[in-house]
């Protein structure tokens, strides 16, 4: 007898000082309101007596992981474990934790921090609250394959063919805009942005690559959408303006007042990008593998994800996979190697390698979850690199002072040629796109 | 304690002359068979020591330190005096009496250089004369009667000699001026509040005592103060005269000043002038022993064992949160008292007090989330203040054994291995959970388990601090190595092997003497299922299935039995208890059915052999009946074994010091800054300068062309940029070979060499490896890969004497660190000997192996991850998805050198592979390697080449 699903995910909402229950999310069956309750309950008793309670762990994979943020708003994520998040429980914790962290900064972006710290109407809030569902559920289901950022905090980008042009057009635009923010949407990755856009934080970036996703799935050839920063602004709104240039392909600029949405669509859209559109297409063509024709991966590269550690941008893809020759162990298939990409890049971050926590998060925040680095710090020399040999296929993590590469390869590479798989394909695309 | 004191020693006295005598018997008649010990030999003339130490419940924990030991940890204690001891001297008072209290302070902290000087200056005084404590205690009294020794005594007031029959004697109290024993009154001071001692200036004249000696300045104790340090060592005696503290000459002037230096919880020497007829009721010679051995300091964890002083220990880690607590589910809520859920509780320190206080979590979260995810709780996370906690759960029927522990002492990886090991561990004690916890009688005994596992996972290094040689505390290789399911194996040449195996099959046969049923026509007590042995920590034989091997080593683990053993501390360890094999406990094969008995533990311990024995009775011997002791037939019995396996001691000694294999290399040599070291060397003495010279000279030649100049490209800066560099360099990496790497380790030089006089350098800082550095060079095999042209001079034959000694690695030279490899089935795992590791000293080394083993932690735990877990968690863990089973993981770290001064180079780095494996096929193995990252190994290979080196 269990209440949650193998593999589900709920998200609980709750006010911090009085429990009241905003919204649950995910899971086809809400738990009952006494287990809300009592989850809720056990924190707040430890509260009272000087005690934080961060997380718990079941058998068969369980986890719930408890968060309040700005001691107005009490966040609890229940995972049933089983097949989906399982493996290592610290993974699981890993990505509930970054979980949390999206949700409540997409509930900032959508409705500001003023209204969720300073609650006066429970019933207001949660109807206001209702806003954020669409992308709370996409960030919860997480079922897009090839974004990561959600958990790397790294923007998915990709990098165009010839992103001059492209990096030109957007300066421009957003110029003409009257913005300092703007950026170019390809696949959901950043194709090309203004130098503010990548100087918001990581997570932001992150999150209006989300919002920006969800907006344009709607099918809307254009909107207007007011965003609070959660850290760049998170009391002030401004505008977030998208525009569709093609079919997967959209242009946003974060603006003021001015320009309207109609002034911008019909003044400057045409103007700066009709010029373009072959190159966009091209862009579209890059598709999913993020990466230009120009750059050669060695066809042992089942599937990587590297990391700009100083720009925090990321680039991944998965290769669909070529005739193997026959005999030869079935290779994972594309939605499996997105996933064990993803479990993968948890797994070293967790235990060997930095995640670069101290820019983006805050002193008191770092504190919450300061069991997320505790295994790292126990080290006296520092790790470099880091293989998996699985059932599967082969993974092989790699750090320099610059990057963060991950790579899966079939089973059929020597263990001993990883290495040599992996500093080629870096040495490769840094030399080929200057990433 | 001074009862208990002193029969410890009257103990060590007595048997220690036994022993002896049994020994030299032993050695003389060591070919004969076993069945010519006669157990009476050894139980009829004397009683055994340990009768008085069994418990009502037929328990015994009996250990008793070798003679030498003891002095031996005295002299250690002298050594760790900056730590936590505090001595005073004539000087240091000095320094005292004219400085301010705040001066006081800053000279103890930068002044510990000088008090280590003086230590030295001490301890050099003060050793000849413990050597030979007989002497010593003579040597005192006449010095009593006539000249005090210059070193002891100083200044000794000259009307001292007029005193009558007087004895000085020595008394070890610890003292905590933390805790007071009664507060700080006008009269008394510290003396009364801190020590106990009752010192009265205007009583002395009443006394009668002659009035030549000027008792305003002697410290005659007038009274004692219950429950304070001094009567608890229950050696001072009214009408001492206390004289000197730590060596310090105290007087009523100077007491209280001396005292008050005391910075914390210590143990202090008194000096005490005694009378001889306050011992008339003794008989003389026993007053003598007594006075002889007052109980010398040991280490924390002997003392610990010996069931005194958890308080002071525990106090220390007061700050650290950490509980184990034994919560009921079942709440009877008609009579709702005050905590009436917790069972036990441990400990009760204010950090803990806190967790304590959250009970109430622990028991809703384990309630409500097994409805919730359908899995029983197995962790959860906490912040008190800044610390993070870990508390793990163990849910048994109808109740809940709660521990927790720090995160920064034990990760989350490995909280459930330690949780899990635990409940084992008591489980084999006491049968089950509820059985441990809920018989009232327990409690004590389960305050000094807890505090034990709480004080080892804490502070393992307080609790080592009186031994000798005590290594840098490695947390995680403590928490890795305990946490395998296996116990530690020494291989042994084959011969000595078979020997020992036949005397523990001929002890298990038990057909002999009494224990033979023909003695008495009777049943035996008990069948013996088996036993095994230990040497120096190191499991030798077994006999004992592999689940009962790892209960018993359980329990020894836990009580510290094995290191213990391996620095040779023990004297004598007889330890009896009814146990609880987990495998015979749950039997479910079906068709065989264990017979239902009880089962007991015996282990014996006799210097560095230590032998657990695991005795059925019921079955086929007679059923047990209430709850008996040690029966002196079976702990003789064994005795005579281990002592009959004396006589192999020096075989397995030579294979303690043979040279490691396969082969390890020090981390060090592979590091420029040891060839800084080398050449440096090589300027202070001729021989090593114009080798160095060679060396140097040649550093031009071009890449590997010939053996010198190959050997000199490595040793020059160059090499170490490039491994530094190592990124995208794989390929460059295999070619270039490591730093100073080729001549393996001193051992296998000496081996390669034919000569014998590397060994025993080998742990000297470089001037080991300069040795096997400079003979191996001749006959170094080159590598193959790179110097082709060059293999053709070698022949066959010369390659494979080249190969004689076991390499694990491939390529030219040996570049493996450490390793571990783990038998599941036989459960034993293999590791590199203390001593191997401590021959190859060096800075980096000992953190590439404390890293190497945090490594493990997380390789072990990916390996976890796809095995069926331990015990019951097997069945119910479905299979996740996750990352799948991984059978093989490494990581590369990156190490420099520490504190390197140098600005205008950057650093030199050294690039290492840890290595794990797990082989299901043919048996199930784990192993792990550390190597250094020059050449690109197939770790199967090497679990391969390793497991056949074992020849188990």
């Amino acid at each position: 007898m269990m209440m949650l699903q193998h593999g589900s995910t709920q998200l609980l909402c709750l006010t911090a000082s009085s429990g009241v229950p905003l919204f649950t999310r995910g899971a086809s069956k809400q738990l009952p309101f006494s287990v809300i309750g009592s989850l809720n309950g056990v924190h707040m008793f430890g509260g009272g007596h000087g005690v934080v309670l961060s997380s718990c762990e079941t058998e068969g994979g369980g986890k719930v992981v408890w968060r309040v943020f700005q001691d107005s708003m009490m966040l609890i994520v229940v995972s049933g474990g089983g097949q989906d998040g399982a493996g290592d429980s610290k993974e699981d914790e890993v990505r509930l934790q970054r979980l949390l962290e999206n949700v409540w900064s997409c509930m900032v972006l959508v409705l500001g921090q003023d209204e969720l710290t300073n609650v006066r109407n429970v019933e207001r809030l949660k109807r206001d609250l209702r806003s954020c569902f669409s992308l709370i559920d996409q960030l919860l289901e997480d079922r897009q394959e090839g974004i990561l950022g959600n958990l790397t905090h790294c923007a998915d980008s990709l990098l165009p063919p010839n992103p001059t042009l492209l990096q030109d057009a957007v300066d421009g635009f957003a110029q003409a805009a009257d913005s300092e923010f703007g950026c170019l949407i390809v696949h959901g990755r950043i194709a090309a942005a203004t130098e503010k856009w990548w100087r918001l934080a990581p997570p932001e970036v992150v999150l209006l690559s989300a919002l920006i996703r969800s907006l344009s799935a709607s099918g809307s050839a254009s909107c207007d959408y007011p965003v609070f920063l959660p850290q760049g602004s998170p009391t002030v709104a401004h505008r977030l303006l998208r525009f569709q240039l093609l079919p997967g392909a959209d242009v946003c600029v974060l603006c003021g007042p001015t320009p309207s949405l109609h002034s911008a669509e019909s003044g400057m859209v045409g103007r700066f990008w009709t010029p373009l559109v072959e190159t966009l297409r091209d862009c579209l063509a890059v598709g999913e593998h993020s990466l230009p024709r120009s750059v050669s991966l060695r066809p042992d590269v089942l599937a990587l994800l590297l990391i700009n550690r100083e720009t925090r941008r990321s680039v991944s893809c998965v290769r669909t996979s070529t005739n193997r020759p026959l005999g030869e162990p079935p290779l994972p298939s594309k939605a499996r190697c997105w996933e064990i990409l993803k479990l993968f890049y948890i797994f070293s971050t967790t235990r060997y390698f930095n995640q670069e926590e101290t820019l983006c998060v805050s002193p008191e925040e770092r504190a919450q979850r300061g069991n997320t680095d505790d295994f790292v710090l126990g080290f006296s020399h520092q790790p470099l690199h880091c293989y998996l040999v699985t059932e599967e296929c082969k993974s092989y993590g790699l750090q320099t002072p610059q990057h963060q590469l991950f790579v899966l390869a079939p089973l059929s590479v020597p263990t001993f040629a990883l290495r040599t798989v992996a500093t080629q394909t870096l040495s490769d695309i840094v030399g080929a796109t200057g990433f | 304690m001074a009862t208990a004191d002193a029969r410890k020693c009257i103990n060590t006295n007595v048997c220690g002359g036994k022993t002896e005598e049994d020994g030299v018997e032993m050695h003389g008649s060591d070919c004969e068979s076993t069945s010519s010990f006669n157990s009476s030999d050894f139980s009829d003339d004397l009683e055994p020591e340990w009768l008085d130490d069994i418990q009502k419940n037929g328990e015994l924990f009996y250990l008793e330190l070798s003679e030498g030991e003891e002095e031996a940890a005295l002299a250690n204690a002298n050594q760790g005096v900056a730590t936590n001891h505090v001595r005073f001297s004539e000087k240091e008072a000095e320094i005292l009496t004219e400085q301010n209290k705040k001066q006081r302070c800053a000279s103890r902290t930068k002044g510990e250089p000088t008090l280590k000087r003086l230590a030295r200056i001490l301890r050099r005084k003060r050793r000849p004369s413990q050597r030979k404590p007989g002497a010593k205690d003579g040597g005192k009294e006449n010095s009593a009667l006539s000249s005090a020794p210059a070193s002891i005594l100083k200044n000794q007031p000259a009307q001292r000699q007029a005193v009558r029959v007087q004895q000085l004697k020595e008394v070890c109290v610890y003292l905590n001026p933390k805790r007071l024993a009664g507060p700080l009154c006008e009269g008394g001071g510290l003396l009364e509040a801190l020590l106990g001692v009752v010192h009265r200036a205007s009583w002395g004249r009443g006394l009668g005592d002659p009035p030549e000696v000027r008792q305003e300045d002697r410290l005659t104790v007038h009274g004692l103060i219950p429950n304070s340090p001094a009567i608890k060592c229950g050696q001072i005696l009214i009408g001492d005269v206390l004289v000197a503290v730590d060596d310090v000459d105290v007087s009523s002037e100077n007491i209280e000043r001396v005292l008050s230096c005391i910075p914390g919880p210590t143990q202090v020497r008194l000096l005490l002038e005694t009378l001889a007829q306050m011992d008339d009721g003794r008989a003389e010679d026993t007053s003598s022993v007594r006075k002889t051995k007052a109980s010398p300091p040991v280490s924390q964890l002997v003392r610990l064992l010996w069931g005194e002083d958890t308080a002071e220990l525990q106090m220390s880690i007061a700050h650290v949160p950490h509980i184990v607590m034994f919560l009921s589910l079942k709440l009877d809520s008609a009579s709702p008292q005050e905590e009436e859920e917790i069972l036990y509780q441990y400990p009760a320190s204010e950090a803990s007090g806190q967790l304590k206080g959250v009970r109430g979590i622990f028991l809703t979260l384990c309630d409500m989330l097994e409805n919730v995810t359908g899995g029983r709780i197995l962790s959860s996370s906490l912040l008190l203040g800044k610390q993070l906690v870990h508390v793990g759960y163990w849910k048994e029927s109808n109740n809940l054994l709660v521990i927790g522990l720090p995160a920064e002492r034990v990760p989350l990886l490995c909280l459930q291995t330690v949780v899990g090991d635990v409940v084992r561990t008591l489980k084999v004690m006491y049968g089950s959970l509820d059985r441990a916890f809920c018989q009232a009688d327990h409690a004590p005994r389960l305050d000094h388990f807890f505090c034990l596992f709480f004080q080892l996972l804490i502070q393992p290094s307080r609790l080592r601090d009186g031994s000798s040689s005590a290594p840098p505390t490695d947390v995680s290789g403590t928490l890795f190595l305990d946490g395998l399911p296996a116990v530690r194996w020494l291989t042994l040449p084959p011969e000595i092997k078979m020997e020992v195996d036949t005397v523990l099959s001929d002890f298990e046969s038990s057909d002999f003497g009494e224990m033979s049923e023909d003695f008495f026509g009777l049943r035996r007590l008990y069948a013996i299922l088996g036993s095994c042995l230990f040497y120096k920590s190191y499991l030798i034989a077994n006999h004992l299935p592999k689940e009962d091997l790892l209960d018993v080593c359980l329990y020894c683990q836990h009580y510290c039995l094995l290191p213990l053993a391996s620095e040779q501390r023990v004297g004598q360890l007889v330890i009896w208890r009814e146990v609880f094999p987990q495998q015979r406990a749950s039997t479910n094969n079906p068709g065989y059915s264990q017979p239902q008995g009880r089962h007991f533990l015996l282990i014996v311990g006799l210097r560095h052999f230590m032998q657990c024995v695991l005795l059925e009775a019921g079955g086929c011997a007679s059923a047990a009946l209430g709850s008996p002791g040690p029966d002196c037939v079976y702990v003789d019995q064994v005795k005579a074994t281990l002592l009959q396996l004396e006589v192999l001691q020096a075989g397995v000694e030579e294979r303690l010091n043979a040279p490691p294999a396969p082969c390890l290399s020090c981390a060090d040599w592979f590091l420029p800054a040891a060839r800084d070291r080398l050449d440096s060397l090589a300027s202070s003495s001729p021989v090593f300068s114009k080798l160095a010279g060679a060396v140097r000279g040649s550093s031009g030649g071009s890449r590997g062309r010939s053996l010198f100049g190959e050997r000199a490209r490595r040793s020059s800066p160059q090499r170490s940029q490039s491994d530094s560099g190592s990124e995208g360099q794989m390929d460059a990496g295999t070619s270039l070979a490591p730093g100073l790497s080729p001549h393996s380790t001193p051992d296998s030089g000496r081996k390669l060499g034919g000569r014998r006089d590397s060994l025993g350098s080998g742990g000297s800082e470089g001037s080991g490896g300069s040795g096997g550095l400079f003979k191996i060079p001749r006959m170094k095999h080159p590598n193959p890969f790179f110097l082709g042209t060059l293999k053709k001079t070698l022949t066959e034959r010369e390659t494979e004497e080249m190969y004689n000694t076991m390499k694990l690695t491939s390529g030219a030279e040996n570049t493996l660190f450490h390793y571990v490899v783990m038998e599941s089935v036989q459960g034993i795992f293999i590791a590199p000997t203390h001593r191997e590791e401590a021959q190859l000293s060096g800075s980096i080394h000992p953190q590439l192996i404390r890293n190497f083993h945090h490594c493990c932690l997380s390789i072990r735990a990916a390996f976890q991850q796809s095995l069926p877990t331990r015990g019951r968690r097997a069945a119910d863990r479905p299979q996740g998805w996750g990352l799948g089973p991984v059978k093989e993981h490494g990581v590369l770290f990156q190490c420099k050198p520490e504190n390197w001064t140098d600005q205008r180079k950057p650093a030199p780095t050294m690039t290492y592979w840890v290595i794990g494996r797990m082989l299901l096929e043919p048996v199930p193995q784990e192993f792990y390697v550390c190597f250094h990252d020059s050449v690109a190994e197939v770790p199967v290979e090497m679990a391969f080449r390793l497991s056949f080196g074992l020849a188990l």
